[in-house]
């Protein structure tokens, strides 16, 4: 439809409203606007809110009927608990060294296969970009079971070597079509300009390219990160020693004890949840530019 | 499957023209596409011959057997169910992501006090690791001091206990919310930066027109919005179809088959039930549908970079 279709039919629509109701129609707006957020925001924060009530405010075990919305006391009961009867800590440790080394990998790998795709010119690029986009959404139910065939052959499961080489399976897709897009978005005269001033092909690309493109490349980096450190598949059927597993099937162990600790796994979860939800305000620029990007999982 | 880039069109005529780096541009991609061969391509062949085999885990001979696993799904109801309950969880999901998504999205465009925080706070459940998000829902929907329950029973509204993940349509309702709450995030900022590109001048137009809220909705913000929601909707569908650890640790595809999605059933029988062959055939049978989306997604994707 063309833009002048929609002003005509806007025009017709709007024939009745007259202009003394502008003032009216503002005021419904933002009531509108405002219950809209009113209501997202409770969604989104009460059981947040509850997470650290319960982490930090524990139910007693023999579960009182009666609960409380808002905190009787403070303790670090549930945590000292948790890190007392479980490897929690090692397990952080664990997802820490796991999801850095994956995010380190996937960057500098797909750093240089976005740059490939978005600035040299050779045949059969377009569908190469095509082949990453495709790697990026492939289901990950549909690899697992053949991946875990395939590490349980090399002896990788229970292995960190082989959770990384399963969490690069989505990273290095990932980056590279993050930061194809970005690449793509720097001007070409930059890296002309310094061609014909006589550098080298990769000297344009590592004085100029880069700098430009290093706010895609620390999103990119905090993608990847923040998907290893959250991942649950890979990690909840490759990794079952309890001394070398990751905080996904580590706090899976929690659950599915007899009696539910919730005062722990909340605890647990708030613990789990620190590191990526710190990064992500930290950062935050980098990450909403990078969602932009279009390129996200969601 | 083409995806062109959106670099600017090239004059014809050029003072300078870029050598063809094919040596350099195949070296540099040559560690993530051997990465691509060697962690995607290889598993997916394994996956499809496997699919084919009646291999057993712990068995080292898997016999060949043609077609075998996918007519024993085919002809089994609890297949059909699965298929089923994916596509409500993934067709509801989506929905109701789109809905909220866009409502939150066109709320946080105006201008208004806080709106960075506001919008922070948002995307949080997003930030968040699926696990935790799942686990959180799980102790609220609790049946012994669950808050659900607790406000639930002390206003007097029920008597017992609501068996939020025991009983198989609030289950799956109760699987839906929360993927819906963990999801929903990505929509809105996808769509805020969707919103940035349709142009504020064909807003002025309508206002100075005296068009309505509505109107402005209808006429000038959904066109502009379309190409943005069609792509992040499919993107969702994609990835909601292959969600399992929402469902497996919320209700573990249960009560009974009432929640079991295609991730769920491949685990099951592949993990469980040690039938890797058939597990895989489940997922294998997704592709179809995903092919579909994925054709779809592509066309979209193309359109948006060739307009912008």
């Amino acid at each position: 439809m063309s833009d002048a279709t929609h002003a005509i039919e806007a025009r017709r629509a709007a024939s009745a409203a007259a202009p003394s109701s502008l003032r009216h129609e503002l005021v419904m707006k933002r009531v509108l606007q405002w219950s809209v957020l009113g209501v997202a925001l409770v969604i989104v924060v009460f059981p947040l809110y509850w997470m650290l009530l319960t982490a930090f405010d524990p139910p007693s075990l023999s579960y009182s009927s009666t609960i409380s919305l808002l905190p009787r006391r403070l303790t670090f009961a549930a945590f000292s608990q948790l890190l007392r009867e479980y490897d929690f800590l090692l397990w952080m440790w664990n997802s820490a060294a796991v999801a850095g080394i994956t995010t380190l990998l996937a960057v500098v790998v797909g750093t240089m296969a976005a740059y490939s795709i978005a600035r040299l010119r050779y045949p059969g690029r377009g569908v190469l970009a095509g082949i990453f986009f495709l790697a990026y959404i492939f289901p990950a139910t549909l690899l697992v079971v053949p991946v875990f065939v395939i590490l349980s052959v090399l002896g990788l499961t229970d292995d960190y070597v082989g959770l990384v080489m399963s969490y690069l399976i989505f990273t290095v897709p990932f980056c590279t079509w993050m930061l194809r897009a970005y690449l793509t978005s720097i001007p070409r005269e930059l890296e002309e300009a310094a061609l014909v001033d006589g550098a080298n092909r990769i000297q344009a690309m590592i004085r100029i390219i880069l700098p430009l493109a290093a706010p895609g490349v620390a999103a990119a980096t905090i993608f990847a990160f923040t998907l290893s450190w959250n991942e649950y598949l890979y990690a909840f059927i490759l990794m079952t020693d309890s001394t070398k597993m990751t905080l996904s099937p580590g706090m899976t162990k929690l659950v599915f004890g007899d009696i539910f600790l919730w005062g722990m796994i909340m605890s647990g979860a708030t613990l789990m949840s620190l590191p990526v939800v710190l990064l992500y305000f930290v950062a935050q620029r980098f990450v909403v530019s990078g969602l932009t990007a279009g390129s996200v999982k969601g | 499957m083409a995806l062109r880039t959106a670099s600017v069109p090239i004059p014809r005529t050029r003072r300078f023209r870029l050598p063809r780096d094919a040596a350099l541009g195949y070296l540099l991609l040559a560690p993530a596409g051997l990465l691509l061969i060697l962690l995607v391509g290889y598993p997916f062949l394994t996956a499809v011959v496997m699919s084919l085999q009646k291999k057993l885990i712990g068995q080292a001979v898997a016999p060949f057997i043609g077609l075998g696993n996918y007519t024993a799904l085919l002809t089994d109801l609890t297949f059909w169910i699965v298929v089923r309950n994916v596509l409500i969880f993934a067709g509801a999901s989506v929905a109701l992501k789109l809905v909220i998504g866009t409502s939150v999205a066109l709320a946080l465009n105006e201008s208004m006090p806080a709106r960075g925080i506001i919008r922070s706070i948002m995307i949080l459940p997003w930030a968040l690791p699926t696990l935790v998000s799942v686990l959180i829902w799980m102790w609220m929907y609790s049946d012994v001091g669950g808050v659900f329950n607790s406000v639930l029973m002390g206003t007097g509204i029920v008597e017992r206990p609501v068996l939020f993940l025991g009983t198989p349509v609030l289950a799956m309702v109760s699987v839906i919310v929360v993927n819906v709450w963990r999801g929903f995030p990505f929509f809105v900022v996808t769509l805020l930066a969707g919103l940035q590109t349709v142009a504020s001048d064909q807003y002025d137009a309508a206002k100075v027109d005296g068009a309505g809220l509505w109107a402005r909705f209808r006429h000038v913000t959904l066109p502009g919005l379309a190409p943005v929601m069609a792509v992040v909707t499919l993107l969702s569908t994609i990835f909601t179809l292959n969600d399992f650890a929402i469902v497996w640790l919320l209700t573990k595809g249960g009560p009974g088959n009432a929640t079991d999605v295609l991730s769920t059933l491949t685990y099951k029988v592949a993990i469980r039930g040690l039938e890797l062959g058939k597990g895989v055939a489940v997922s294998v049978l997704m592709l179809p549908l995903l092919i579909v989306l994925i054709v779809l997604l592509t066309r979209f994707i193309n359109r948006r970079e060739e307009a912008g």
